[in-house]
Order: C-alpha cells, then sequence, then structure tokens
C-alpha cells in the first residue's frame, strides 16, 4: 500500500499529474484496501417449502421455518451421550457405511458447517411436487 | 435468565378445516404448560438423580440440553394449504 501511494506522490512531485487526480487516485487505494464487507449476519433458519399437486388430493403447499440453534441444540445434546453409548453410535453408524465419528461433533465444528450452508440451497422439480431447502 | 434459554412462551395456532368457512385463531399460553410442569420436574429430581448415578450420566448437563433443545424450538414454523384445509402453527 505505502509503494502505491509513493509511487502516486512521486507521479504528483513530477508533475504527471496533478493533486486532484492524486487525491482521486490515494482515495480508490484507500477504498481497494478496505477489507471486503461479508455478510457476518448468522444463519438463522432453516426454510422447507413443498409445492405439490396430487391429483386426488389437489394442491399442497408446505411451508417449515427450523432455527438452525435447534441444530446446535442437537449437537449440544449428543455432549451428554455417555462414552459408551458413544462408541455404540459409531459402530452402528460404521455398519451402516457411515464412517462418522460423533466424537467430533462439536459446537465449534457445527459453526463451520452452519457458516457453509449459508449457500446451500436444493432444489427438486419433479411433475408433481417442487421442493426447495435453504438457509436464511 | 436470557431469552435463547427460555423455552416457547405462546404459540399462535390457525386452523381452518375442511368444510369450514372460517378458520380458528387461537393463541396458546404454553408458559402455563410449563409453570404445570415445573413442580413435576422438581418431584421427578430424585429419581432423576438415581437414574444419573446408575446409568452414568452428567444429569445437570442433561437437564440443561433438554432445555436448550426446547429453546431452540422458538422460531419454529410450519404451514400447510391444502386446497380446503389450512394449519398454520408458530412458536413464540
Amino acid at each position: 500500500m505505502h509503494d502505491n501511494r509513493r509511487q502516486i506522490l512521486d507521479m504528483l512531485a513530477q508533475g504527471k499529474i496533478n493533486s486532484a487526480e492524486a487525491e482521486r487516485l490515494i482515495a480508490a487505494l484507500e477504498r481497494s484496501d478496505m477489507p471486503v464487507a461479508r455478510d457476518t449476519s448468522a444463519v438463522k433458519y432453516l426454510r422447507v417449502l413443498v409445492d405439490a399437486n396430487d391429483e386426488q388430493e389437489g394442491p399442497t403447499k408446505v411451508n417449515v421455518r427450523v432455527p438452525m440453534q435447534l441444530l446446535r441444540a442437537g449437537v449440544r445434546l449428543t455432549g451428554v451421550i455417555p462414552d459408551r453409548a458413544r462408541e455404540q453410535v459409531n459402530e452402528a453408524l460404521r455398519k451402516e457405511g457411515i464412517p462418522f465419528d460423533i466424537n467430533k461433533l462439536t459446537p465449534d465444528n457445527l459453526e463451520d458447517m452452519i457458516e457453509q450452508l449459508r449457500d446451500l440451497s436444493v432444489d427438486v422439480d419433479n411433475e408433481r411436487a417442487k421442493v426447495r431447502v435453504f438457509c436464511e | 435468565m436470557t431469552q435463547e434459554i427460555l423455552p416457547p412462551l405462546s404459540a399462535s395456532l390457525h386452523v381452518k378445516p375442511a368444510g369450514w368457512r372460517f378458520g380458528l385463531r387461537l393463541w396458546l399460553p404454553l408458559f402455563l404448560l410449563w409453570l404445570l410442569l415445573i413442580p413435576l420436574l422438581i418431584l421427578a429430581l430424585p429419581l432423576l438423580f438415581v437414574g444419573s448415578l446408575i446409568f452414568r450420566f452428567n444429569l445437570w448437563r442433561s437437564l440443561r440440553a433438554a432445555n436448550g433443545v426446547l429453546a431452540a424450538t422458538r422460531g419454529s414454523q410450519v404451514e400447510v394449504d391444502k386446497r380446503d384445509t389450512s394449519v398454520f402453527i408458530k412458536l413464540h
């Protein structure tokens, strides 16, 4: 940053640019050095929308909003599972072909996962139903 | 007590059964239910304590986690609209 600023001041000193141009360039430089505004708002809800059209029952619309806090609370609930039961759960998951260790499911890991869910969007288009799952 | 650890205090329930011209709009004071359950929980605490010693789980952590799950349901919303029936439930 300092090199660029010095370069602009050198150009001003050499008369290659005038003071107004130097000011504009420095302002542009400062803008480019500003951290990119990141959407830090937490993902609050998981939304499931279903728009189905059944021949017999007619159109049905379902709109479900699940707080992400429920997911967090669920993970905290795994913390109270006794160690022996955790091993049994892991074993059962392994038998089902899911090599997942619930000991590694911690609130910190979960926050990372929820952060990744921000851009999650699942769209299923079927001739009988449309399903949309996303986080908001 | 912060808001995050409180269970849902009320629920809105809108129901319109088939054949009804107008639906029902109900506000359910869930806090009354919790007030009724607290004495029962206090009565059950000795049993839970014995159970925690037998099955070796942390009673305090378990109660906090269970309350956390309950509190996390705040803000949940379910809405189902069919041709002539609709249901809407929201936990506050």
